[in-house]
């Protein structure tokens, strides 16, 4: 259990790391992915099977595919070298966030408990269970949720391809080619 | 005689474990790969023979011999195959991005290897029994698109690029109508499990009854194919397992007679053939899939258990190869027009109707809601699909033709 | 030593301020945009290890709790994305820092 915890937050702090230094941003994204992955197998570790999926299917399935399309569209591929890669202020910003983590999580941390885990007899976690919570009490988050998709679906078709009023007074030209007798 | 394979090997593996009771640890070890080596390298040997079905059936469909020099009807073809493939010269781009244009292939591997872990082989023969083993199995062939994408972009390529970026759109497009169908079951049979999917795809009342005659259609007539919102699912299902597969007739992103091979283009030797066993290995683990939700498993009316598996297994496969064989190839946006405006909203559709069908059967019996899901469900789904179709024809097609003669 | 909270916790911790650190130091959009998922992600592991570490874990703590904070950030990765891309169209450039049309 022990190697298997320290293997995999090996691996997610080196695809965290990674993907905050690397200069190329697809390399970048890469790492990421594995970061996901191992935060996937952190939660098979913790018993959490469906969320574990669920991870994979929509970040690493998804979102990471979103991220890899963006940069298609977006940047000059193959790269421009003198691209600077950090900005301006990046001193500031990394003491700013040790502060953060030494002076603020840190003792936050060590003031909770150190509890171990229950006994594997009590804990009995099933899809089944959270379905039926889904279903009966917690219906209306499951519907703002839908809403909220949608909207986000939405938005960003209309954000990418830029849709205004004056398009769609635009005539769409007839598609078809000239045959003669039609 | 039901289970009677299943059972032998569940003992086989128990009486191998007894020689290691006094090493717990080791006997864990012994207890993996007793679950994961004999799946992995039966499903390397079926992806052998499976080669040379495919080249055999495709060539007597196409009216020629096929392979038949290396021995009789060419069954050492795979071993012909394998011995060209490793001593091929292996050619990197220069300017490629060697890391990943390394790992590509393997990460095309890995996601087919684990697939095949979660499929039920029959009663106890269950590689990884976890509690949401379906909705796992979606998320792990997912990761074929970030194989397929590395491909493209790590060969430093714009054909490449452009036929992995095809690719990808074409696999992420047709995960939607794929898990949609699969929801359909996972909402009746009540459970993520795949032993369970598989469970309740046998008529219960029927095959716990002595009477013998009770008992063989028990075992058949309880499959989802045999519902309406299986039959229907089931369809969907399969062409979507066809587009994430990338096989025929959704194959435009490796065709054979494509000037480029895709994302493939820069690949040879023995990385194009960890390629096609990834492939061939990700089609068997989406077929598998197939037979657990649609065609019940490992239920069948005599020898119940794995023989039926591998037989349901191979038949679809066998599909496969006769649909490459006999249809063409669509074209890329026929692709993405037949995902997203045909193949979603009957999907969505064909939820509606398995709930229909499950309520009306719960109030009046499976007789009257055959009736009704097949006649008045299964017609509107016809109908859904035939106004979908008409609306998505170009008004090319939907005007009356013209014929002129030659004067 | 067997696994206890403050394990994860802490892990937890360093991964939040590693994305915090490349949000506030990247020069590029969407490198800001991945460490923000890994924020999110980070936030994510602390949900389900109080969870896993409760006395009476019932499943509508922890995985519920993920599984929306997952669709929502999915939901604004795609947004994100797409206001990149329409930044993209308008300015050409994905350096944050050169874009300062607000500052006088």
């Amino acid at each position: 259990m022990n190697i298997a915890f320290y293997l995999l937050a090996l691996v997610a702090v080196l695809g965290a790391g990674l993907a905050i230094t690397l200069r190329n941003v697809v390399h970048a994204v890469f790492s990421v992915l594995l970061f996901f992955s191992a935060l996937a197998g952190l939660f098979l570790l913790m018993l959490a099977e469906f969320i574990a999926a669920v991870q994979v299917l929509v970040y690493i399935g998804s979102v990471g595919i979103l991220m890899l399309f963006a940069i298609m569209l977006t940047t000059n591929v193959m790269g421009d070298p003198n691209r600077p890669v950090r900005s301006r202020g990046w001193v500031w910003g990394g003491l700013a966030v040790i502060a953060l983590l030494a002076g603020v999580l840190l003792p936050l941390i060590s003031r909770t408990g150190g509890q171990t885990p229950t006994p594997l007899s009590d804990f009995n976690p099933s899809v089944k269970q959270l379905g039926m919570v889904l279903m009966d009490p917690y219906f209306a988050s499951v519907g703002v949720i839908a809403l909220l998709l949608t909207a986000g679906l939405i938005g960003a078709v209309v954000a990418a391809t830029g849709a205004s009023e004056a398009d769609q007074k635009k005539t769409v030209p007839a598609n078809r080619p000239n045959y003669p007798n039609t | 005689m039901n289970n009677f394979f299943d059972l032998k090997l569940v003992e086989l593996g128990r009486w191998i474990e007894a020689f290691f009771a006094d090493f717990p640890s080791l006997k864990l070890v012994v207890h993996l790969l007793l679950c994961t080596l004999p799946l992995a390298l039966s499903f390397m040997g079926a992806f052998a023979f499976t080669t040379w079905l495919e080249r055999k059936g495709l060539a007597r469909i196409q009216n020629r011999p096929g392979p038949n020099r290396v021995g009789i009807f060419g069954l050492l073809q795979p071993i012909a195959d394998g011995i060209k493939m490793l001593i091929k010269e292996d050619i990197v781009p220069e300017r490629s991005d060697k890391l990943f244009h390394f790992l590509a292939p393997i990460m095309l591997m890995i996601p087919a290897l684990i697939g095949v872990g979660f499929l039920p082989l029959g009663d106890g023969l269950h590689a990884l029994p976890l509690d949401s083993a379906i909705i796992f199995f979606f998320a792990i062939s997912s990761l074929n698109t970030i194989a397929v994408f590395m491909a493209g972009w790590s060969s430093r390529n714009k054909y490449s690029l452009l036929g992995g970026m095809r690719a990808v759109a074409q696999m992420i497009s047709y995960e939607i109508p794929l898990v949609l169908s699969a929801v359909a079951v996972i909402m009746i049979a009540g459970s993520l499990n795949a032993q369970e999917v598989v469970a309740s795809q046998q008529i219960s009342s029927w095959v716990g009854s002595g009477n013998i005659l009770q008992e063989f259609f028990g075992r058949i007539l309880g499959w989802n194919v045999f519902k309406p919102w299986g039959f229907a699912g089931f369809i969907f299902f399969f062409v979507a397992a066809l587009a994430e597969a990338n096989r025929s007739p959704f194959d435009l992103p490796e065709a054979d007679s494509e000037i480029i091979a895709g994302h493939l283009t820069e690949y040879s030797g023995f990385k194009y053939a960890i390629f096609f066993m990834g492939e061939y290995i990700s089609a068997f683990a989406i077929a598998g899939i197939g037979v657990t939700l649609f065609l019940g498993g490992w239920n069948g009316p005599v020898f119940s258990g794995l023989p039926w598996f591998v037989l349901k297994l191979f038949s679809l496969f066998a599909v496969m190869i006769w649909i490459r064989g006999t249809l063409p190839r669509l074209r890329v946006d026929q692709l993405m027009g037949y995902a997203w405006k045909f193949l979603f909203p009957l999907a969505i559709l064909n939820i509606f109707l398995a709930g229909f069908y499950h309520f009306i059967e719960r109030q009046w019996g499976t007789a009257i809601a055959m009736l009704a899901g097949w006649i008045l469900g299964f017609g509107a789904l016809q109908l859904a699909a035939t106004a979908l179709s008409r609306l998505n024809q170009s008004p090319i097609m939907r005007s009356k033709r013209v014929y002129q003669l030659v004067e | 030593m067997g696994l206890t909270l403050h394990h994860f916790l802490i892990l937890s911790a360093i991964l939040f301020s590693i994305g915090l650190v490349g949000a506030l130091t990247r020069r590029h959009i969407i490198i800001m945009l991945i460490c923000l998922e890994i924020m999110l992600n980070s936030a994510n592991l602390n949900l389900i290890a109080f969870w896993h570490f409760s006395p009476n874990p019932l499943p509508l703590h922890g995985p519920l709790f993920t599984l929306f904070a997952i669709a929502i950030a999915a939901t604004e990765a795609a947004l994100g994305l797409a206001l990149v891309l329409a930044i993209f169209r308008h300015y050409k450039t994905i350096d944050p820092e050169s874009i300062q049309d607000l500052k006088e």
